[in-house]
């Protein structure tokens, strides 16, 4: 069970470390012309760091393991962080646009 | 999700959970903070697209892998700890603040870069927000050296030793690396 | 054996807690209006205008505020009690009643002057009036040092509590307090935007953690008196329905 655990751990952290090098790799693009506003970088980049942020609070806080309560509240937190972030970079970009 | 899986006991809260209901409020304070951001953000987009070149991503990716490892090391700790393996457990512990002070280097030595380039806290609006929320959560993060420095107490000594205060701490030290993720994304990699 | 009446002038404390409450938020929003704040980037004549909207508000507000600012006293006693009902040192609840006895000039009393000199007389010179209104202002919003450490006094207490007085939980709330406190100071560096004085950040958000922890703690002390029973130990927990009933008539086993 624990060497199950740690390996389990390490896997999850190395999927994690990768995710944020391609984040390395797919930021770099929006470098080459002068900067722009890119509704698919930014929505790509807040969408990849809420399933980094459900990772870690799943895996290495453990909330796998916990009652469901708790499972509700953290992914409900996850999930209002996203639609306000995206809800106002979309709105706030459209009425800038106006 | 409901049903009890091989080698699973029953569901229990990881540490207090007073921890988890501070976790989950300053979460939502920080949610707040990234909103306005992103409104202002969106008010003055060239503005904060020209003054975010200034920042290095891969700084951004060092620190988001740095924050990651120091996670990934308490939570082993934490483990380690729940199987009696105390000096392990010790020694992860070690590693977590090793690589906290890694990221507290890192970013003082990011802050001083940018302010000798003339990029300070009243430079422009996307840096008083870079200053800000980097600053905020460098402040979480040196108050997350003082749990970890209980959970290291509690561990050091057989008449502590309390796993609720271990797992308590490392909540507390998650909540650090998990709010970074959202800012690295924010200030680093949106555009 | 009933302690029923021995917890009078606890309740009376908690009550003058809420009543203050009620009347600070009245007297600061509705009728001197001085919150939610202007903006740190009015000019001289703006600011002119301000004073002259508020004249009779600010006038007759902190008037009152003048009279019933010792309530303070009261409300700061109750919380230091609250503090010395814990296992902890008694040098926690005796920092907390000084910290929060000086607070009591930033949070309330020299905005109360400042204002009230700004509308005392309607002709005064607007440069003077701009000098009064940021003084008013950076000391209100600013000093949140006072705060701060208080509330991190509190969360020590809290945490280190072997009594059960407050639940845990309220210590980390204290701490996200305290960090709010510090993240008002850029209010002193910015005159416009989220971060000044008026700002998303500096104020509304501030608030809204403010609110919370107020409310929050005021629910808490009631629930620490109703509990209460005079004695050093672990605090027993709130007894249900029938046993409460039980306890308030005389002669009643506890």
């Amino acid at each position: 069970m624990s060497r199950r655990g740690e390996k389990r751990l390490t896997v999850v952290w190395l999927a994690l470390a990768a995710i944020t090098l391609a984040q390395l790799a797919v930021g770099s693009l929006g470098d080459a012309q002068p900067p722009a506003p890119n509704a698919a970088l930014t929505t790509s980049a807040i969408v990849i760091a809420l399933v980094k942020v459900r990772v870690i609070i799943r895996e290495f806080m453990e909330v796998r393991h916990a009652p469901a309560l708790l499972c509700r509240l953290t992914d409900l937190w996850v999930v209002v962080t996203g639609v306000s972030l995206l809800g106002a970079y979309f709105v706030g970009m459209a009425l800038a646009a106006r | 999700m409901t049903t009890a899986t091989k080698g699973e006991a029953r569901r229990v809260v990881p540490g207090q959970p007073d921890m988890w209901a501070f976790v989950l409020f300053e979460g939502l304070v920080f949610t707040s903070y990234f909103a306005v951001y992103v409104v202002r953000r969106t008010l003055s987009h060239d503005l904060f697209l020209q003054s975010q070149a200034h920042l290095d991503l891969r700084v951004g990716v060092f620190n988001t892998l740095v924050l990651l490892v120091s996670s990934w090391s308490v939570a082993r700790s934490v483990q380690a700890a729940r199987e009696g393996a105390y000096r392990r457990a010790l020694a992860h512990l070690w590693t977590t603040m090793l690589f906290g002070l890694v990221f507290l280097v890192s970013k003082v030595h990011e802050w001083a870069g940018a302010i000798a380039e003339g990029f300070g806290f009243t430079a422009d609006e996307f840096f008083s927000f870079y200053y800000f929320l980097t600053g905020i959560h460098f402040l979480h993060l040196l108050i997350g050296f003082v749990f970890l420095g209980v959970a290291a107490r509690e561990l050091a000594s057989p008449a502590r030793r309390s796993q609720e205060l271990v797992e308590t701490c490392a909540t507390y030290w998650h909540t650090i690396d998990f709010l970074w993720v959202l800012i690295f994304a924010l200030l680093y990699v949106m555009r | 054996m009933t302690h029923h009446d021995d917890k009078r002038e606890l309740w009376i404390g908690w009550w003058t807690l809420v009543v203050f409450y009620n009347l600070y938020g009245l007297l600061f929003f509705v009728i001197a209006r001085t919150q939610p704040p202007p903006s740190p980037s009015l000019d001289a004549a703006a600011i002119a205008e301000w004073f002259d909207a508020r004249r009779y508000g600010l006038l007759y507000g902190y008037a009152i505020v003048s009279i019933v600012g010792g309530a303070t006293a009261i409300m700061n006693a109750m919380l230091a009690c609250s503090i010395r009902r814990m296992s902890v040192s008694r040098a926690f609840a005796y920092s907390y009643l000084v910290i929060y006895a000086l607070a009591t000039l930033p949070g309330m009393l020299i905005m109360g002057v400042a204002c009230t000199v700004g509308a005392m007389r309607p002709d005064r010179d607007p440069a003077l009036l701009h000098w009064l209104y940021d003084f008013a202002f950076l000391s209100f919003e600013g000093t949140m040092g006072v705060f701060l450490i208080g509330s991190l006094v509190w969360m020590a207490a809290v945490l280190l509590d072997r009594n059960g007085v407050f639940p845990k939980w309220f210590g980390y709330l204290n701490l996200c307090n305290a960090l709010t406190e510090v993240v008002v100071a850029p209010a002193w560096i910015f005159k416009r935007g989220v971060f000044a004085w008026d700002g998303a950040i500096a104020w509304w958000i501030n608030m809204a953690v403010f609110v919370t922890y107020t409310t929050v703690f005021l629910t808490l002390l009631r629930r620490m008196i109703e509990r209460e029973d005079f004695g050093t130990g672990p605090l027993p927990a709130l007894a249900t329905g029938r046993a409460r009933e039980l306890a308030g008539t005389p002669g009643a086993v506890r």
